[in-house]
């Protein structure tokens, strides 16, 4: 039981975790959080499914499609939106990102809501569990565990050796600093949005087999990511996956354990005991300077 | 303060407080006489107001990014609901005892948020407000569960009104009073401590002001607005179920107090009558109302980042000195944070 | 408190030219005041029936058009009006348009309520159809009977709002309660011996699982498990392991098609197979089938539908044509059938209350509806003066992998 258990919660952590993984990085460039990530997910999500089961192309193409929705959607969102306020409170950050996730909620009802309640996205893997001794898995939840560690990995490899990655890092360290050697702050901002915009049309590409796609996906997605990334401290990469992957794993021991109606609550109550006991978070450290 | 002789009838009525009187005298006469649709919209519109200004005293003056009002909306609604179903006591009891409840809550969850700050307070609170929720939905022996109960009507609130004219009127008095409260705190001792701690919490420690104390005024304040306006809102509906509280409607009381001014009293009272207004008015649209809620509320802190308040701060005898503009100090120069390295 | 600080400098608040800028704000609150007024003593339509002109009948619907609901408002709220078009293409009824007036409930009471007076008493509407969610609709019941509106709910399904009968509401949506007294008389007729509920708690779960358990209870039935699922859940591994271990042979199924998808999903993984009863919130088992997505998984899963076809199927062609022809970027969905039905019935009352219809000749009208037909609807409609659940028929579909939607039976519940 508690194998099984453990499995699932770690299938399930692997979503938020892809969640995750984009709300950390505009953080760490910006200082911000995003609340409407997970509506631009739901938005790559559905520009997926029209691309694969609508138009019929293969499912690669279409995750393209998705990635680059997302980083179009992302950068434009910061040039016409974010921009304006990102050097204002951040209550103002939070509503401004709110105001677009309501947006593009809206606007996924109106164009992808009447088709149907749930739109299913084939599999890329044959769907039939995978029997190894006494372990049973489903092939598309080990995608989604593999994607979560390979964008983890292509972001750890993008700020250890490419320029764009060290001059982010750079502005998330101190964007006075940056500015001073000639990086301009702005396009950073922009290129983060964009970048966590697309990571999150991958991981609806990923995701959408296992999760279906409607309009309302999205918060729900966003919520447990944005717990996850505090949860693994914010600014961490590493922090996010195993936040993720922490929370899915209290949701499956809660509801075996415990009682199938103590998942829901039981991210919570581990949020508010941790962040109780660890302020920061578990690999948190202090936070980012904002521009 | 230096209070020059003439001026002295202007600090006692300042231009907002007879301006807002002059509208409440209005609504008062008015709403009553209007369908029971506008006579709803008015109650609406006070409870609306309450919370804004609550809202405003924790986020807008302390500058606590806290996301658990519409919880604490939630608890104040049904403490006041509740011990009316389950004891039959009457209102005039039950409305003050759900608003402490909500009270005891809200200084509940400042102890822990002493620690926390900026987006790490967002999620604490945020996670409370989802656990708030998750009783109202599982304690079903006690809150009747998702399904949500009906509360009966009080015709006896104030002899010879009609419940509906009796709520509202409640409602009506209970906005007035609490908002020129909030607007003579905000001036107060007290309210220049939550100013200092928004403005700079090392800066306001060093003023000896102590910052526990400051917080969980704050908190207890925010949520006893929030637990009064919890009351009438069950008063007014007749009505409980948990869907009224949820993170949608914590957007809309931000959405108020970012809309009106945040640190403005003003404010807050026209920001809930901009979003009340904006919700029923978006009826027109049928169908894209989220859509144009979201492009509004972009526009609105995109384009006025100091909200309704802003403006007013050019008319003479409007000027408030703790509207929050300037962008927040940078935090304390603290060391490089290593763990960004992945 | 401490020494009181002082953080601002004291600024006098006096210093701003202009004296003539306040009256603005004063002069917006008193024309918004002045408009409430003239709202107020708009004069009620004193001859004829409200909503009623020489060639029009305004019809109010109120539903979800925003926020997770959706589907249940703004979705049937379309196959009302493309009855409606139909009517008025044909002339009309005794030569007066249909007008249909949407206000949104976003599924919350509070809102369910502003919309129901704005209809009543703003929009002035004749009669309503309307409710797409339980706690909105049982909401905005007080409000329809304080002013007496003709009323047709057209997809919410709590029990609470035609029992105890409202005079004037009748509901032609399936109620939870029939569907409750169905499954568990389906679950018994197929040898279950070992019956485990799985449910949502939320508004709309709790509607169905309410009555359910009274109907298990009455019959002396204890349910072996008792397990919920939240509406986005991902995974219910945990529940599957509970449901195994206590060797249930039948699953009652109180889910959206989405957790209820993951549910069958995690089920096949651990290849536990119950008979799995769902009910009509899952009315589309093609699409069920495409949703779980593990081949085989949905073999032993039946589920009722409110109506006898499926979106595809060559009856509801003209339909199909109608709704895409209207809302190009929608499909027909079950959705849209349950408010071609419900608009049918009340089209057919409007037209018995005659020439010059009344609330009152309408509602007798409504409340004498028997046997009607509808394009849509299992079986016929029947309301009478002392039981407003007009629909009674539940249908049981089923689809075998891989092949077409059979109707397994049709039991009309007493």
């Amino acid at each position: 039981m508690l194998s099984y258990l453990l499995l699932s919660g770690i299938s399930t952590g692997a979503i938020y975790a892809l969640v995750a993984l984009g709300i950390v990085l505009v953080y760490k460039a910006t200082g911000t959080i995003n609340f409407a990530h997970g509506d631009q997910l739901m938005i790559a999500g559905f520009l997926a499914w029209t691309l694969h089961v609508g138009l019929g192309l293969p499912y690669l193409v279409a995750m393209a499609g998705a990635v680059a929705g997302g980083f179009v959607l992302g950068a434009l969102a910061e040039r016409i939106g974010f921009r304006a306020v990102l050097r204002g409170n951040l209550v103002n950050v939070v509503l401004a990102t709110l105001g677009l996730a309501f947006v593009l909620k809206g606007v996924a009802r109106l164009t992808w809501g009447g088709i149907s309640d749930y739109l299913a996205f084939p599999p890329l893997v044959p769907p039939d569990p995978i029997i190894i001794g006494d372990i049973i898995l489903l092939p598309q939840q080990l995608v989604v565990t593999a994607g979560a560690l390979a964008v983890m990995g292509a972001f750890a490899l993008f700020f250890r050796f490419t320029t764009m990655g060290k001059a982010m890092q750079a502005t998330a360290d101190n964007p006075k600093a940056a500015r001073l050697v000639g990086i301009r702050v702005e396009n950073i901002h922009m290129l983060a949005f964009a970048v966590g915009s697309a990571v999150a049309g991958a991981g609806a590409a990923l995701m959408a087999p296992v999760t279906l796609l409607y309009p309302d996906i999205g918060f729900m997605l966003f919520i447990k990511g944005f717990a996850a990334a505090v949860l693994g401290g914010l600014t961490s990469l590493p922090g996010a996956l195993l936040g993720g992957l922490a929370i899915g794993v209290v949701e499956a021991l809660a509801g075996g354990y415990i009682d199938s109606s103590a998942i829901e609550v039981s991210a919570f109550v581990a949020i508010m005991a941790t962040l109780i006991l660890r302020p920061r978070g578990l690999l948190g450290g202090p936070p980012p300077r904002r521009a | 303060m230096s209070a020059r002789p003439e001026t002295l009838l202007t600090r006692l009525m300042p231009r907002p407080i007879w301006v807002g009187l002059v509208a409440a005298a209005l609504l008062a006469v008015l709403a009553p006489q209007a369908n029971s649709y506008l006579l709803f919209v008015a109650n609406q519109l006070c409870i609306y107001v309450i919370l804004a200004v609550g809202l405003n005293l924790l986020v807008g003056y302390t500058g606590q990014l806290a996301f658990a009002h519409a919880a604490l909306f939630g608890i104040g609604a049904y403490g006041t609901a509740l011990l009316k179903v389950h004891f039959g006591l009457p209102f005039i009891v039950t409305l003050p005892a759900g608003a402490l409840l909500a009270t005891v809550v809200g200084l509940a969850i400042s102890l822990p948020a002493l620690r926390l700050t900026g987006l790490y307070l967002t999620l604490a609170t945020l996670a409370f407000a989802q656990f708030t929720l998750w009783v109202f939905l599982h304690w079903e022996g006690v809150t009747f569960g998702a399904g949500g109960f009906r509360v009966p009507r009080p015709d006896w609130l104030l002899p010879g009104l009609s419940p509906d004219v009796g709520s509202f009127a409640l409602a009506l008095l209970l906005a007035i009073v609490m908002t020129l409260a909030a607007a003579s705190l905000v001036r107060s001792n007290t309210g220049r401590a939550m100013i200092a701690v928004r403005d700079g919490e090392v800066a306001a420690e060093a003023l000896g002001i102590d910052l526990l104390r400051t917080k969980a005024t704050a908190f207890g304040l925010s949520a006893f607005y929030a637990g009064t306006a919890g009351g009438l809102q069950a008063l007014m509906l007749g009505y409980v179920a948990p869907e009224s509280f949820d993170l949608f409607h914590m957007a809309l009381m931000k959405a108020m107090i970012v809309v009106g001014g945040m640190g403005s009293i003003v404010g807050s009272v026209i920001g809930a009558g901009a979003v009340l207004f904006l919700l029923e008015g978006l009826r027109a649209f049928k169908g894209a109302q989220e859509i144009a809620f979201g492009l509004l509320l972009m526009g609105a802190v995109i384009f006025f980042p100091r909200g309704v308040a802003g403006w007013l701060q050019a008319l003479p005898g409007w000027a408030e000195r703790y509207l929050r503009t300037a962008p927040p100090p940078a935090p304390e120069p603290d060391a490089v944070p290593e763990e960004a390295k992945p | 408190m401490p020494p009181a600080p002082r953080v601002a400098p004291p600024v006098n608040p006096h210093s701003a030219p202009a004296e003539t800028e306040p009256m603005r704000r004063l002069s917006l609150l008193v024309s918004v005041a002045a408009a409430m007024l003239a709202a107020a003593t708009l004069p009620a339509r004193a001859q004829g029936a409200p909503g009623v002109t020489a060639d029009s009948i305004r019809i109010g619907s109120f539903g979800p058009l925003t926020g997770p609901g959706y589907l249940y408002g703004r979705l049937v709220m379309n196959g009302v009006e493309a009855v409606f078009d139909r009517v008025n293409a044909q002339g009309g009824i005794h030569g007066r348009r249909l007008v249909l007036t949407r206000e949104d409930d976003r599924c919350e009471p509070a809102a369910a309520i502003a919309a129901t007076r704005k209809l009543i008493h703003q929009d002035q509407v004749f009669a309503i159809i309307g409710g797409g969610c339980s706690n909105a609709a049982l909401a905005a019941r007080g409000e329809i009977e304080q002013a007496s509106v003709p009323t047709v709910i057209f997809a919410a399904v709590a029990d609470g709002l035609t029992t105890p009968r409202a005079p004037t509401i009748v509901s032609t949506a399936l109620t939870s309660g029939l569907e409750g007294v169905a499954q568990v008389a389906y679950a018994q007729q197929q040898g279950a011996r070992r019956i485990a509920v799985v449910s949502m708690r939320d508004a709309w779960g709790r509607s169905r699982y309410t009555p359910l358990m009274e109907e298990l209870k009455r019959r002396g039935i204890t349910p072996v498990a008792d397990e919920e699922v939240s509406p986005d859940a991902n995974d219910a591994t945990a529940q599957v392991l509970r449901l195994r271990q206590a060797n249930a042979d039948a699953v009652i199924l109180l889910l959206y098609p989405k957790p209820g998808a993951v549910f069958l999903r995690d089920a096949a993984k651990f290849g536990y197979r119950p008979l799995v009863i769902g009910q009509s919130g899952i009315a589309d088992p093609a699409a069920f089938e495409e949703q779980v997505g593990v081949p085989g998984a949905t073999a032993r899963f039946v589920t009722i539908s409110q109506v006898r076809f499926t979106p595809e199927s060559p009856e509801m062609a003209g339909w199909r044509e109608a709704i895409q022809a209207k809302y190009p970027s929608d499909r027909l969905s079950v959705f849209n059938m349950f408010g071609i039905g419900s608009a049918q019935v009340l089209v057919e009352a409007l037209r018995q209350a005659g020439p010059n219809p009344t609330r009152e000749a309408l509602m007798q009208a409504l409340n004498g509806v028997t046997n009607l037909g509808t394009d849509t609807y299992g079986g016929p409609i029947t309301c009478t003066p002392t039981d407003g659940r007009c629909n009674r028929t539940v249908v049981w579909i089923q689809k075998e992998p891989g092949g077409p939607i059979r109707i397994v039976g049709t039991t009309a519940v007493e």
